[in-house]
């Protein structure tokens, strides 16, 4: 410390030139330290009310992310639902249509018919899980294309059966002349 | 009997903090000048300082419960007015120390001489006329008795950046009252 600091230092009280008004000072101090202070009990320290308080919340976030989940897929899955049934119409039809064809066919034997028609039936227990999957899972396109494709197996598949019969028909027939 | 600086004013200080209305104002009349022109010199109004030395006072009575005789009451004290004021100037957005933040200064830096005795009227005017940032630093080190350890505490900088600003307020001070 040089001999500046401490000649400031030594004199120091001569800084304090100010007078307070001091009952003015003291009345607002006086009435703020009467003033009742509000004490905040912390309620979470009684058992009961911490249980209850968590039970309160508990059930406000449940709601909360309830209510949201709901808000969030209920248009969707109504959207999707709306989309499956114009799927649902068009590709019903046309399976009903060519498995009618199926059963109707007099080139194939009832043990023929059964047992190509038990493999429809996996493809529509397929159909049943895909349809669940589309309610639960958000990836709704995807499940959608595999619906589609599922319908279009099973189309598929009976075209490529009564394709064959005629064929074979046909061949029989043509056998005959080329003979 | 008691004769450590810490002490002083012990037996009001009991009082105060068993709630006695006559030792708060006792006490308080002890000390309400020294802490009002604390609170000038830091933030340069009247107002302001009544505001912060009413609401240190408030403060201090109510949080007495608090206070171990780890430093003299008044030292406590005028730390509360201290900590609101540059929370105060800090809240204006105005600068406490210096905004060049160099932690080092040159050591053989030739230092502005002034006289030893030089009037403390013309310190008083040179410390007014320094700019924001220099004037809080002096007052803490040169008037109120800080050491810098202290001052690093109070503004929130390290030792050595409160060395390096102190030395360039001073430098300044010392300019400004040789130009006088």
């Amino acid at each position: 410390m040089d001999n500046f600091e401490k000649h400031i230092r030594e004199n120091a009280t001569q800084f304090n030139e100010h007078k307070a008004d001091r009952d003015k000072m003291w009345a607002h101090i006086s009435s703020e330290l009467q003033k009742k202070e509000t004490r905040i009990i912390p309620l979470w320290v009684w058992p009961v009310v911490r249980v209850a308080c968590f039970a309160i919340l508990f059930l406000g976030i449940g709601g909360f992310v309830g209510f949201s989940i709901y808000k969030s897929t209920t248009p969707e899955q109504q959207y999707v639902s709306k989309e499956l049934q114009e799927i649902n119409m068009h590709y019903k039809d046309v399976l009903a249509y060519q498995i009618s064809l199926v059963e109707k066919n007099p080139n194939l034997s009832s043990e023929d018919k059964t047992e190509f028609l038990s493999f429809m039936d996996e493809l529509d227990a397929e159909y049943e899980l895909l349809r669940l999957e589309l309610q639960n899972n958000l990836d709704n396109e995807r499940i959608l294309e595999a619906i589609v494709a599922n319908y279009q197996k099973r189309i598929e598949l009976i075209r490529n059966l009564l394709q064959k019969i005629n064929d074979s028909k046909n061949l029989d027939n043509d056998y005959g002349y080329t003979l | 009997m008691e004769t450590d600086i810490r002490f002083t004013h012990k037996a009001l200080v009991e009082q105060c903090k068993a709630g006695n209305a006559s030792s708060q104002y006792e006490l308080y009349g002890l000390y309400v000048d020294a802490m009002y022109n604390v609170g000038i010199r830091f933030l340069g109004n009247k107002e302001e300082a009544e505001d912060i030395v009413q609401d240190s006072f408030v403060d201090a009575f109510k949080k007495l419960h608090s206070f171990k005789y780890d430093s003299s009451f008044g030292a406590w004290l005028k730390r509360i007015v201290i900590n609101k004021s540059i929370n105060r100037l800090k809240a204006k957005k105005i600068p406490v120390v210096s905004m060049e933040m160099h932690e080092f200064y040159l050591a053989d830096e030739e230092p502005a001489h002034v006289s030893e005795t030089v009037d403390i009227k013309k310190v008083k005017l040179g410390i007014a006329k320094l700019p924001e940032g220099y004037r809080q630093i002096i007052n803490l080190y040169l008037i109120e008795g800080y050491d810098h350890v202290e001052i690093g505490e109070i503004l929130g900088i390290s030792t050595n950046t409160s060395k390096s600003q102190y030395h360039r307020a001073k430098k300044k001070l010392l300019e400004i009252i040789n130009e006088m």
